[in-house]
C-alpha cells in the first residue's frame, strides 16, 4: 500500500469528542476533500473491537482519496487492516520492536517531546516524528508545552520529515511556520469545526504560502490559477496538475489564454507569474 | 404506416444519423443517480453540457462525465456564460479541447433576466465556429429570418427558443416556430421553454425536428417520469406531423354518412340544427333544382354560418380566448 518516499503538509488525527452528533466517517470525509494529506486513527480509550471498526472504516476511505492511514499504538489493528504505518508515543511500544514486528515498509512514527527524543527516533529510523505539543492542548492535559523554540530546533538539526503538533490553530500556525515547520497537525482545530473541509482548505493555504514566501525555493513560483493567486513548486503543467489531484480527470488547460494539449503537459515549463485557466464540463443545458 | 424510426425518418446532424430526436440537458438534476436514471428513460443520444472552472479546493467532486462514460452519446457543450462571439469562440475551443467531439451550442445571452440570445454575436459566433470545423448549433430567438440567417452562417441545426430558459411557457409563438421549420434546409430543434409534454408535442407537430429540453426534466416532481414522457411525446408528435393533420374547419364534419338515419322522415326535415343536415340539404338543392336554388340555399347557409360564428366566439371568451 505505501511507499516509503512519502510526504504530506496536513496530517490530520481523529478526535471523536470533539465532534459529538457527526459521524466518524463524515467528519474525516470532510477532512480528506479540503485535502487532508494523511490521516491518523487515534481513540485511546475505545474497546478495541471499535478502534478496529474505525480503522476498517478508514482504511476504505483514506483509500479512497489516495492518502495514507496511520494508526496509534495499535500495531495489530493496523496489521489487520493493513494501514500504511504506525504512530508511537515515548512510552509505547518502542521503535526498534514495533519495526521488528512491522518490517522496513510501513511508516513509523514517534511522537518526541525534546531534540534528544527527536534525535534518537531519527537514529533509529523513524519515518517521521512529531514535535510537541507546541501549544497547551487539551487532546493531552497536563503536558508541558513545548513552543516554537522546540520547533526551530528541530528545524536545523532533524533531517527526516517532522510534524508541529499541539494546540495548532488557524490563529497560531503562522508562527508555527515561521519557526520553520513545514508540516503541521491538527486535530481540535480541524475535526472540531463545523466545516472542516474549509478549515483543511484554510490550513494548506497558510502552508503554500509558506513553503513559497517564509522558506524560499528557488523552484517555487507565483502563478494564478482559475483567478485565485497560488504558490507552487511544480516544473510543469503536468506536476502541477498532479499537485491538485486533478490526474486522470477530464479538464483541459489554458495557459496564458492558449489552450494546451494534454500530450503538451509535461513538456511545458511554468513560469513566475503565469495565468491558468482549469476547466471541465458540468451539467449544463 | 408511418413510423418514428430513424431508418425510414432520419434525424442527421453535422453528418450524424441520430436515432433520437430528443436531446436532453444535464444541469440541475437533484443528485447524478436521478440525472443517470433519468437519461435512461429519454433514450436522449446528444446530451449537453456546460465549461465551468474546477473547484480547485474540491477536486474530487464529481464531474457530470463520470456518470455516463459506459453510453454511446453526442456530447453537445454550450458557451453559456458567454456575453459575446469571442468568449463563445473561447469556450468552444476549450470544450473541443477535452477530446468529446466538435459539436458546441453556441449561447451568448445578453440580458440575465431573460437570457435571452444576442442575436447579433450569436450569428458572429456561428460564422466563426462553422469556419473553424465546429458541428455548431445555435440557440436563437424565435426569428425565422435570424433563423435563415444562421442556417447560411454555416448551422448544423438551428435551435429556437420556445419561450425563455427554464420559463416553462411553452411555445409563445407557434406561428413563428412552424415558418422556421417549414423554411429551413437544416434541422430546427426547439430548445428552451418547454414546460410539458404537451409543448413537446405541440413543437413537433409544428415540424420541429427534435427537441432539447433541460428544466422541466430535471425540476420535474418526478424527472425520471418526465423524462419518459417527454421521449413519447417527441415521437407522438413527430408520428402526427408526419401523417398530417386534418385542416381545421369552423363546423363539424359527421364521422358517419347521413344517410339512412334511423329517425322518422319528418324530423329530416324539419330538424335543421345539424350540420350533416345542411349539407345535405344543399347538396340536394344543387343536384336538384340547378344553380339558382343553390345560390338561394348557400344565402341561408352564410346567414347559418354568421350566427354560429358569432356564438362560437362567446364561447372562445367563456373558455379564455383559446385560439
Amino acid at each position: 500500500m505505501k511507499s516509503k518516499t512519502f510526504d504530506f503538509s496536513l496530517y490530520v488525527i481523529t478526535g471523536e469528542n470533539y465532534h459529538p452528533g457527526r459521524k466518524l466517517e463524515q467528519v474525516m470525509e470532510q477532512a480528506l476533500r479540503g485535502g487532508a494529506d494523511i490521516v491518523q486513527l487515534r481513540a485511546k480509550d475505545a474497546p478495541k473491537r471499535e478502534v478496529l471498526a474505525q480503522a476498517r472504516m478508514l482504511r476504505d476511505l483514506t483509500a479512497r482519496y489516495q492518502v495514507p492511514l496511520i494508526i496509534n499504538d495499535h500495531l495489530d489493528i493496523a496489521q489487520a487492516v493493513s494501514a500504511d504505518g504506525v504512530h508511537l508515543g515515548q512510552e509505547d511500544l518502542p521503535l526498534a520492536e514495533a519495526r521488528a514486528i512491522l518490517g522496513p515498509d510501513r511508516i513509523i512514527g514517534i511522537s518526541t517531546h525534546n531534540i534528544a527524543q527527536a534525535l534518537e527516533a531519527q537514529a533509529g529510523g523513524a519515518d517521521y516524528i512529531g514535535v510537541g505539543p507546541v501549544f497547551p492542548t487539551g487532546t493531552k492535559p497536563g503536558r508541558q508545552a513545548v513552543t516554537t523554540s522546540y520547533v526551530r530546533e528541530a528545524a536545523e538539526r532533524v533531517t527526516i520529515p517532522f510534524v508541529a503538533i499541539g494546540g495548532i490553530t488557524l490563529d497560531n500556525v503562522d508562527a508555527v511556520l515561521e519557526a520553520g515547520a513545514k508540516r503541521v497537525c491538527a486535530v481540535s482545530a480541524i475535526v472540531g469545526s463545523a466545516e472542516p473541509a474549509e478549515t483543511c482548505r484554510a490550513f494548506k493555504h497558510r502552508l503554500r504560502a509558506f513553503a513559497a514566501m517564509a522558506m524560499p525555493d528557488p523552484a517555487s513560483k507565483r502563478i494564478r490559477v482559475n483567478g485565485r493567486e497560488d504558490w507552487t513548486n511544480a516544473g510543469n503543467v503536468q506536476e502541477l496538475v498532479r499537485q491538485y489531484g486533478l490526474q486522470g480527470a477530464r479538464i483541459v488547460v489554458e495557459l496564458d489564454g492558449v489552450i494546451l494539449s494534454r500530450e503538451a503537459w509535461a513538456d511545458t515549463q511554468l513560469a513566475e507569474g503565469a495565468q491558468l485557466e482549469l476547466v471541465h464540463f458540468v451539467g449544463g443545458g | 404506416m408511418i413510423e418514428a424510426n430513424a431508418n425510414i425518418d432520419p434525424l442527421v446532424i453535422g453528418g450524424k444519423r441520430l436515432q433520437s430526436r430528443f436531446f436532453l440537458g444535464t444541469g440541475r438534476f437533484p443528485s447524478p443517480a436521478v440525472l443517470q436514471l433519468a437519461l435512461e428513460a429519454s433514450k436522449a443520444e446528444v446530451v449537453t453540457f456546460a465549461v465551468r472552472r474546477v473547484n480547485l479546493d474540491d477536486a474530487r467532486e464529481d464531474s457530470i462525465l463520470q456518470h455516463m462514460q459506459e453510453r454511446e452519446l453526442t456530447y453537445l457543450p454550450n458557451t453559456s456564460g458567454a456575453n459575446n462571439a469571442d468568449e463563445a469562440v473561447r469556450i468552444a475551443r476549450l470544450a473541443r479541447a477535452a477530446g468529446l467531439g466538435t459539436w458546441i451550442k453556441v449561447e451568448i445571452s445578453a440580458n440575465p433576466r431573460t437570457l435571452l440570445p444576442d442575436p447579433l454575436e450569436t450569428l458572429r459566433a456561428t460564422e466563426r465556429l462553422a469556419a473553424e470545423g465546429f458541428v455548431v448549433l445555435p440557440y436563437t430567438s424565435d426569428d425565422p429570418v435570424l433563423c435563415k440567417r444562421l442556417e447560411e452562417a454555416g448551422a448544423a441545426a438551428v435551435m429556437p427558443g420556445g419561450a425563455p430558459i427554464g420559463s416553462g411557457l411553452g411555445i409563445l409563438n407557434p406561428y413563428n416556430i412552424g415558418l422556421i421549420a417549414q423554411e429551413s434546409r437544416v434541422p430546427i430543434i426547439v430548445d428552451a421553454g418547454i414546460g410539458s409534454a404537451g409543448d413537446v408535442v405541440q413543437a413537433m407537430e409544428l415540424g420541429a425536428d427534435g427537441i432539447l429540453v433541460n428544466t422541466p426534466v430535471a425540476k420535474a416532481l418526478d424527472p425520471v417520469g418526465m423524462a419518459q414522457a417527454m421521449r413519447l411525446a417527441v415521437e407522438a408528435g413527430r408520428l402526427s406531423y408526419l401523417s398530417g393533420r386534418i385542416p381545421r374547419r369552423q363546423y363539424a364534419s359527421a364521422s358517419s354518412e347521413a344517410e339512412g338515419v334511423s329517425k322518422p322522415a319528418l324530423s329530416l326535415d324539419t330538424d335543421n340544427n345539424g350540420n350533416s343536415a345542411r349539407d345535405v340539404k344543399l347538396d340536394a338543392a344543387i343536384a336538384a333544382q340547378g344553380e339558382n336554388a343553390a345560390r338561394e340555399a348557400a344565402v341561408a347557409l352564410a346567414s347559418d354560418i354568421r350566427q354560429h360564428a358569432a356564438e362560437a366566439a362567446d364561447a372562445g371568451k367563456e373558455l379564455g380566448g383559446i385560439g
